[in-house]
């Protein structure tokens, strides 16, 4: 190190803060301190109600959702049973069907 | 992660206010500025204080943000075009300002002057290694800048600082010897005026 950076050493010596820094500091942290305290129940009170509504929210979601696949499961469910139904008709019309041709055919040979 | 130690919020700020303060005051060349910006840093590291691991943890911390609000005001104050005028005395007024001071100031305050000529991060570079005795990793940390640039900037500002006293030196040593001369034109050689 040579004799002017020496010099730029002495110079930039910590300059000493002003007194009124600390003592605005600890007011500032105080008053701070203070408005959180005030604020503590109010901040309870906001938490509570988002708490309490997230949990209507998801109940309302839930219950939703369960009515809405019991709709949808018995709406399948009937379209099951109309399929079956269907098929059964037309089952029956075949065999309706060849009955009659069986009865014609053995009155021919008669 | 637990660490045994714990921090004192009022002994911190005394025993660093110093080191803040100094810090904003040399960044921004504003006695009213640094001394908002060393309260913010100080409600802030407030806010952050269980995250602080050791005294030094604390010292660095306190550091790294001071210089981080001193850029970010510096910021503000280009933004609003203040700065102009800042620039505008630095450069023209600052010839005259020096030649306002005493003849008898310290060629500390004129360091300081000059100082505050130097671009932004030439200038954080120099009064981390000279005012809190820094090394070049340890300002690199500091600032979050590789070391070789940290490096550069040191040997910029330096030599930038150098040349900026030196002129200034001479231009001292000549306005001292034409008011010498000057006095002595006024005396006659058996003393009277």
């Amino acid at each position: 190190m040579d004799e002017f950076e020496e010099e730029l050493r002495q110079a930039f010596e910590r300059v000493p803060a002003p007194p009124s820094l600390k003592r605005n500091l600890m007011a500032e942290r105080a008053r701070r301190r203070n408005g959180k305290i005030l604020h503590f129940p109010l901040q309870w009170q906001r938490l509570a109600a988002s708490v309490a509504l997230a949990a209507v929210l998801t109940g309302g979601a839930t219950w939703g959702g369960l009515a809405w696949r019991q709709r949808e499961e018995r709406r399948k469910g009937e379209a099951a049973r109309d399929q079956v139904m269907l098929a059964l008709r037309l089952t029956s019309h075949a065999l309706d069907h060849m009955n009659r041709q069986l009865a014609e055919h053995g009155r021919e040979q008669q | 992660m637990t660490h045994d130690w714990q921090p004192d919020f009022e002994q911190l700020v005394e025993e660093h206010q110093s080191m803040v303060f100094s810090l904003a005051l040399r960044m921004t060349g504003d006695r009213g500025l640094a001394e908002e910006i060393a309260q913010d840093v100080f409600m802030e590291m407030d806010r952050h204080l269980g995250k602080l691991e050791s005294a030094a943890h604390a010292t660095f911390w306190l550091r790294r943000v001071a210089m981080n609000r001193s850029a970010d005001a510096l910021r503000r104050r280009r933004v609003r075009r203040v700065d102009l005028w800042v620039e505008i005395e630095e450069q023209h007024g600052l010839r005259a300002e020096t030649a306002a001071r005493p003849l008898g100031a310290s060629m500390g305050a004129r360091l300081e002057a000059l100082l505050a000529t130097l671009p932004e991060a030439q200038r954080a570079a120099l009064v981390l290694r000279y005012q809190e005795d820094l090394t070049p990793e340890e300002i690199a940390s500091t600032l979050a800048a590789p070391v070789a640039t940290v490096k550069s900037h040191l040997q910029r500002g330096l030599k930038l600082l150098r040349a900026r006293a030196a002129s200034h030196l001479k231009e001292y040593v000549r306005e001292r010897s034409s008011r010498d001369s000057r006095l002595m034109g006024g005396v006659s050689s058996d003393g009277r005026v």
